[in-house]
């Protein structure tokens, strides 16, 4: 596979994660797009291609968001550079009351 | 022929087609065996079976089974239909059907055939290989982009469906909508979490508050079943490959529908009465909502994939799209076009829609698609409750 030209892409300003777009490794130095902004993070787990990434720490029972939109809440406490996926992120949608 | 136009088959009602096939459609679930048996033997013909007999469907069922028998026969890629049944009063309805079209048909029941499945077989290869020598006479000619209805799909997606592929199917709905044509996306669970981006995009209120119910409903249907939708939909290939939620998975869903405003919700398999975007209302699994679009005329379906979905229409030529780097390299002979480049970053996305849509237009004007080489064609008519 191609190198991509940044390692994790932020879609918006808001989001508390980014997608990786490699497979990234804990302890690496990452390089994360935001439009033409360029940041680093230290992913402190390994992350699958195209999985997420936290870019901030996030609170138990606070919306996750991508797209600058929700797509969740976190279900425990997430560190900066942590793999986000369904062991810590659930949805807020079809839930039964 | 100028970069806007096309080459297609104008047929007498009307409608253009991208393609020219010979359909052997089997009316009833008894007798697809027989049709698919004649369909073998008849090069190059196209097979659908309806798998239900037609007075057992209740509610919706019925009116989406009626719907689907009778606008198949006449969808614009048909240039002549052999009809197989088992039931003499339903065949004269699809026959007068198909003969408002003017398109050049037979209609053979097992009735018809003292009940025998070899007679029914012998008179329908005979029948169908003099459909298929005037099949062969119609000729391409010149045509609007405006006469051309697009499905979009995305099946067994991935985060780059979402950021790549589906927003690059976004930018030819937009382009085919500002040319006069016409563009739908079905799917409805999977509009949820982003169904106010739709409903902002509503053409009157009335659209808007069209698109809101139908998500409730999915969203009740799902709650009142019981049902996680996570480790559903998204589903456990959708969660190996990144995606964590639905909301994740719909936002990501909905750039396939571009930009331009949404004319209307339509019911399943309904034609969108007008030019523009449209939404389906529909199940979410891809050979449902494909036959979905298939029956509401689209001629031309693009489907993105995540990690590979080799299924497509038998009826309407589907391009193939994927922007993940891993799945484009292992699955070329599947992908009608590599977005790989636009997810590393080293392609800029309007080069790749340019790539697009040109690819979509050979393949309106006669280019083969993959999924048409390869046969991995179907249509399955969506089926939702109990019947008699």
């Amino acid at each position: 596979m191609e190198a991509p030209m940044v390692d994790a892409i932020r879609l918006s300003p808001e989001d508390g994660v980014a997608t990786v777009l490699r497979p990234v490794g804990r302890g690496e130095r990452i390089r994360v797009g935001c439009g033409e902004a360029v940041s680093a993070l230290e992913a402190i787990q390994d992350v699958p291609l195209c999985h997420k990434i936290a870019l901030q720490a996030i609170s138990p029972g606070d919306r996750i968001f991508k797209y600058g939109e929700a797509i969740g809440e976190a279900t425990s406490a997430i560190r900066p550079g942590e793999h986000v996926h369904i062991h810590n992120l659930r949805s807020l949608r079809a839930r039964a009351k | 022929m100028s970069g806007e136009e096309f080459l297609g088959y104008h047929r007498p009602d009307g409608s253009i087609g991208i393609r020219n096939h010979l359909l052997v459609l089997s009316i009833a679930g008894l007798t697809i065996p027989t049709a698919r048996r004649i369909a073998s033997a008849l090069s190059g013909a196209v097979m659908v079976g309806m798998p239900y007999n037609h007075g057992s469907l209740l509610g919706a069922d019925r009116a989406t089974w009626r719907r689907s028998l009778m606008r198949l026969p006449n969808h614009p890629n048909v240039g002549a239909v052999l009809l197989i049944g088992d039931s003499p009063p339903l065949m004269a309805e699809v026959a007068a059907e198909v003969e408002r079209s003017k398109r050049p048909f037979a209609a053979l029941t097992m009735d018809d055939c003292g009940h025998d499945a070899v007679t029914l077989t012998e008179r329908g290869i005979r029948a169908g290989a003099r459909l298929a020598m005037q099949v062969s006479t119609f000729r391409r000619a010149p045509a609007p982009l405006s006469a051309l209805c697009l499905g979009l799909e995305c099946g067994r997606s991935d985060p780059s469906s979402g950021l790549v592929s589906n927003p690059l199917l976004g930018r030819m709905a937009d382009r085919l909508v500002d040319a006069g044509g016409r563009a739908i996306i079905g799917e409805t669970v999977e509009w949820l979490g982003a169904e106010h981006l739709l409903e902002r995009r509503a053409a009157t209120p009335a659209v808007a508050a069209a698109i809101h119910d139908a998500v409730r409903r999915r969203e009740e249907t799902a709650v009142s079943n019981g049902l996680d939708l996570t480790g559903n939909n998204p589903g456990p290939t959708n969660i190996a490959a990144g995606l964590s939620s639905i909301e994740e998975k719909a936002l990501g869903n909905i750039a396939k529908s571009g930009s331009r405003p949404i004319q209307g919700v339509l019911a399943y398999g309904e034609a969108a009465g007008g030019p523009g975007c449209w939404v389906m209302d529909a199940p979410a699994y891809a050979s449902e909502s494909l036959t979905g679009f298939t029956v509401a005329g689209a001629q031309l379906m693009l489907f993105t994939t995540g990690v590979g979905n080799s299924f497509v229409s038998s009826m309407a030529p589907t391009l193939k799209v994927s922007a993940n780097p891993v799945t484009c390299a292992k699955i070329g002979e599947q992908l009608d076009l590599d977005a790989s480049a636009v997810f590393l970053g080293r392609e800029a996305p309007e080069v790749a829609a340019d790539r697009l849509w040109q690819r979509m237009l050979a393949v309106a004007s006669g280019d083969a698609t993959w999924g048409e080489v390869l046969g991995e064609g179907d249509e399955v008519v969506a089926r939702y409750g109990p019947a008699m």
